[in-house]
């Protein structure tokens, strides 16, 4: 377990955990240094405690190590040719439709796993295997793309500390330095909004170091920073408010501004066909943010229905996160409650859009509210829902 | 809670396990898995040995049904079922109802139990027999185990979840899944989508690959027709397309590609600019699927026994001498001068039935200004009228001249009030069938309303001798324009339909090299005249020179009459396609369409109308209500 940690950036792990490397002298060396170059190492800023001491994540991408192919020869690549990292994730499978779509010719970097992603092949992308954690297999994944496009992320279920960091940390990584050597022409990232500002959440820090070594690594790049999906609200609220069953809450202050996927999606590649927005970041947010406290509401309203509302004072959250600190087989759960922090420390996920409509040249009047969603989520599933739900109701009485 | 669901379903089948359900719902004692087999301690009616084998048979029992311990809402009901009516047969409800406030006094008893070990020695001996029970089948630590961490997993999925970013999808989302991605909260999807079947002829050429993955992403059942069922082919479409083996030069192989569908978009182009190829697939092709397809809705149309939609109806049909009956030759003139037309050469006509089995109404008319005519007054089958049509479909031949059709429409009862609608038909020389869409008849007198189909009563053909092109004969020898011949073979009623049916992608010839433009044009014109022939509803896309980029970005310019300069995306071309399949504005037309010309700063010099192609604006019903139809 320790030098499977050893090789992960330090600031992931905890100060406990740090101590722990310390105490023993023959520590393999960070795998992850080797490919970046100590020379412009820019010590970030932490913003940790002072009784903590990070090692600060050294980003900087090695000119030496990462050189671009020369783009004179060969056939140029079609510039619809687009690949999609993460193609499976509730983002990416809207960034597929949409490609597809708008004519591109999607290629969608998905892990070898037992049951396919048939979805993507039967909308018309083409499925490649490859894994970001064997670097391996990305180059060949990486033949004739123009354009990647950039929305794996960690999954929150995942050890944090070997999955995780291993996925979203040291695959981009190697991702982004491959893309380099082959000449991709632009690389697009998504990132979550605030992510420089909380480095104690381990998935916001992965993304900060990340946007940090794309912007060092000299690749023609977009960043652009979300703040939440209102797909992920119908599996939290505003099912479970129509079934009736326990909705858990916090009364947390922090507003988020949901963003409808398809929306994210279309605005994404308006930015990627700009030419103005290169080497840009930018940030994605709906139009009104947006407490759990006011999405429960909204969607009783909707549903016409009283939620069976859990609601967990944040201090527990924070209460129990410290704790779960205190031991080392318990770093993992601390880690995932993690947000828990950005929860408490009343900030607003939301940022003006106005200049980004401007820049993109969006009419406001496009983007779905969270009001307009839920909406016509109650209205066009309801029905079919409680048609699933009578069936799967009816087979349980002669189970 | 799902609980809850189960109690309902349980209530119908068995009060008692109803009552003890309600009572506590979640209980600890429930979620321990203690049940209702455990608590007749207090229920003196059976004797001690009696209730010792009870509960043991209770646990054979369970362990037939193979339930172990799984937690499941039904199963806990069963269970509870299963308990109240073994007991039923043997006791009374009353007593029921006893043991269940008896469970009720013994669970406020149990904390007790532990420092209370005074109590009686008999009870503590009636406990133990269900206390071993107990042992048996519930207090199973792997059961146990089992359901607790199932609950704690549920309330730590919860909990956690709040202090998470992202979550990742449950079984539950897979549903969902299902609902979003593909119902109508998806921003592609099209009502009615999933009924249509669509063949797509070309789905690997530069269009149709595009239209395919958007057909799909819409939901359309997809059908491509491809030459050789290559793995590498099969490889770039999509899985769930199905595949048709077929060439379109071989109207053989088509029969069973059109088999099932609804709508058909060609985007097959010749592969080079040899005539021959171009022949092939340009014209022939096209004139093959769009017979393939017409004889299969010929086929569906005599199965519904000539009922269907699909089916024309027969206006009038010159198979003998009969049926030449009721038809009416007429000489007239516009000139009512009758001193002029002195001097003319005079007029004749006539309509006869020839001895090889034609109907030919032929003459001449030397008289200026002078017309003669053929006229009927039209009897529908009952209940047939035609509102319902679209238009008026010819087979005629002849020395290929130009008529004029006219309608006369007005009540039935008073015909001084009918009006008089006129078109002009131009015919070929040979035989062809002329297409006369209702909507190209206009007013003789300009103040007249446009034409209602319901009203019409007369058809009347009439011959007039201006503004006729010399055709040249088949000897070389100039024909006088004056004279005329029709061969008549049927008349039909085009039934209409609100949507397109054939989608053909052709082309404007800019950006063709100069030497082969000729050549393609002609085939493409060829095999556009043939669809427009067929009797299909049609939607003929003339787009500019096509650019691989991606679609949605540039404003689009929809014209007629080959006025475009600009090029076009695939991507757009193929959304056009897509949009004109439910749209009833786009059938039977045929319109050029290119990216809007940007002028360089200054020197613009009008201002267009342009459509910008999106998802989220129907741009294409506005852009095409303004064009001709039947065209």
């Amino acid at each position: 377990m320790a030098s499977r940690l050893g090789s992960l950036p330090p600031q992931l792990t905890s100060p406990r955990l740090l101590l722990l490397h310390r105490r023993r002298p023959n520590l393999p060396s960070f795998s992850w240094r080797r490919t970046l170059a100590p020379a412009h190492a820019d010590r970030l800023p932490t913003s940790s405690s002072p009784g903590n001491h990070y090692m600060p994540l050294q980003v900087s991408c090695n000119a030496q190590t990462v050189v671009a192919t020369s783009m004179s020869q060969g056939t140029p690549v079609r510039p619809t040719s687009v690949l999609v990292v993460g193609a499976t994730g509730t983002l990416g499978r809207q960034v597929v439709r949409r490609a597809l779509d708008e004519g591109y010719d999607v290629r969608c970097l998905v892990r070898p796993r037992p049951a396919p992603a048939d979805f993507l092949r039967d909308w018309g992308a083409t499925v490649v295997n490859g894994d970001l954690s064997k670097p391996e297999t990305i180059p060949a994944t990486l033949v004739g793309v123009h354009t990647v496009i950039d929305c794996a992320t960690g999954r929150p279920e995942e050890p944090i500390r070997t999955v995780l960091c291993l996925l979203d940390w040291e695959g981009k990584v190697a991702l982004i330095q491959c893309a380099k050597a082959m000449g991709i022409q632009k690389y697009l990232f998504y990132s979550i909004h605030n992510c420089d500002q909380h480095p104690e959440v381990p998935l916001m820090e992965i993304k900060r170091c990340t946007e940090k070594f794309l912007q060092d690594s000299g690749l023609n790049h977009i960043i652009i920073r979300l703040c939440g999906f209102m797909q992920g609200l119908i599996g939290q609220y505003a099912v479970p408010i129509l079934e009736e069953k326990s909705v858990w809450g916090t009364d947390a202050p922090t507003r988020i501004a949901y963003m409808d996927t398809q929306d994210i999606a279309r605005l994404t590649f308006i930015a990627m066909r700009n030419e103005k927005i290169d080497k840009k970041l930018l940030t994605f947010a709906g139009p009104r943010a947006w407490t759990t406290q006011e999405v429960i509401t909204l969607c009783e309203r909707l549903a016409g229905q009283d939620a069976n509302v859990t609601t967990v004072p944040v201090s527990i959250l924070k209460f129990t996160r410290q704790l779960t600190r205190f031991f080392q087989w318990t770093n993992d759960v601390a880690d995932r409650l993690a947000f828990s922090e950005v929860l408490s420390s009343d900030t607003v996920f939301s940022t003006p859009m106005t200049e980004t409509y401007t820049l993109l040249g969006v009419d406001q009047k496009d983007i779905v509210t969270l009001e307009k969603y839920l909406q016509d989520y109650y209205t066009n599933i309801l029905k079919k829902l409680k048609d699933i739900k009578a069936q799967s109701k009816q087979t349980d009485i002669f189970l | 809670m799902a609980l809850r669901h189960g109690g309902g379903i349980g209530a119908a089948a068995c009060p008692n396990g109803l009552n003890y359900q309600k009572q506590n719902p979640q209980s600890s004692s429930n979620f321990l898995g203690l049940r209702l087999s455990s608590l007749k301690v207090h229920d003196h009616h059976i004797p001690p040995v009696a209730f010792r084998r009870f509960p043991l048979a209770l646990a054979i029992r369970r362990s037939q049904l193979g339930g172990g311990n799984i937690i499941g809402d039904g199963d806990e009901q069963k269970k509870a079922h299963r308990n109240g009516g073994s007991n039923s047969s043997s006791a009374p409800t009353a007593r029921d109802q006893r043991r269940v406030a008896a469970e009720e006094k013994r669970k406020g008893d149990c904390a007790k139990e532990g420092d209370a070990p005074t109590s009686s020695s008999k009870q503590q001996q009636q406990q133990q027999g269900p206390s071993v029970s107990l042992t048996l089948e519930d207090v199973n630590p792997v059961g146990l185990g089992r359901r607790s961490r199932q609950i704690f997993d549920e309330v730590w999925r919860k909990f956690s979840g709040l202090g998470q970013i992202s979550r990742t999808p449950t079984a539950d989302d897979r549903l969902l899944d299902a609902v979003l991605i593909r119902g109508p909260m998806c921003e592609f999807t099209i009502p009615g989508a999933q009924d249509t079947t669509v063949l797509v002829v070309g789905a690997t050429s530069r269009i149709g690959r595009i239209v395919v993955r958007k057909l799909m992403l819409r939901g359309y059942k997809v059908k491509a027709l491809v030459r050789k069922a290559d793995p590498e082919v099969l490889d770039t479409l999509p899985r769930s397309v199905a595949i048709a083996v077929g060439d379109v030069g071989e109207p053989s192989t088509l029969k069973a590609a059109v088999e099932g569908c609804n709508k058909i978009i060609y985007c097959a182009t010749a592969r080079s600019a040899i005539t021959g190829d171009l022949n092939r697939v340009d014209y022939q092709g096209v004139r093959n699927v769009t017979k393939a397809f017409q004889d299969y809705n010929n086929q569906l149309a005599r199965l519904r026994a000539g009922k269907s939609s699909k089916s024309k109806l027969v206006l009038a049909k010159f198979k003998s001498a009969e049926s030449l009956k009721g038809w009416e030759v007429r000489r007239g003139t516009y000139f009512q001068d009758v001193v002029a037309a002195k001097y003319d050469g005079g007029m004749d006509a006539k309509f006869e039935y020839t001895e090889s089995g034609d109907a030919v109404f032929s003459g001449y008319v030397f008289t200026r200004g002078g017309y003669v005519e053929l006229s009927k007054k039209l009897a529908l089958p009952l209940g047939s009228t035609l509102d319902r049509y679209d238009g008026l479909l010819l087979s005629v031949g002849g020395n290929g001249r130009s008529y004029v059709l006219i309608l006369e429409a007005g009540p039935l009862a008073d015909t001084s009030q009918s009006k008089m609608y006129f078109a002009r038909m131009t015919t070929k020389v040979g035989f062809c069938r002329v297409r006369v869409p209702f909507s190209s008849f206009r007013p003789v007198k300009p103040d007249d309303p446009p034409l209602d189909p319901f009203l019409v009563h007369t058809l009347t053909i009439r011959f007039e001798p201006r503004r006729q092109k010399p055709v040249e004969g088949p000897g070389g020898n100039r024909q006088d324009p004056r004279s005329f011949k029709l061969i008549m073979e049927y008349i039909k009623a085009l039934p209409t339909g609100q949507e397109t049916d054939f989608i053909l992608v052709s082309c404007t010839g800019s950006g063709i090299e100069r030497s082969r433009r000729e050549q393609v044009l002609k085939a493409k014109k060829a095999g556009e005249d043939s669809l427009r022939r067929s009797g299909l509803g049609y939607t003929i896309i003339r787009p500019g020179p096509l650019q691989e980029e991606p679609g949605g970005q540039r404003a689009l310019i929809f014209d007629q009459g080959n006025r475009i300069s600009q090029g076009i995306s695939c991507a757009d071309v193929a959304d056009i396609c897509v949009k004109a399949l439910h749209d009833s504005t786009a059938r039977n037309k045929s319109f050029d369409v290119c990216y809007e010309y940007v002028a360089e700063q200054g020197k613009e010099l009008f201002e267009l109308v342009a459509h910008l192609p999106d998802k989220a604006n129907n741009y294409l019903t506005p852009a095409l209500s303004v064009l001709e139809k039947n065209t």
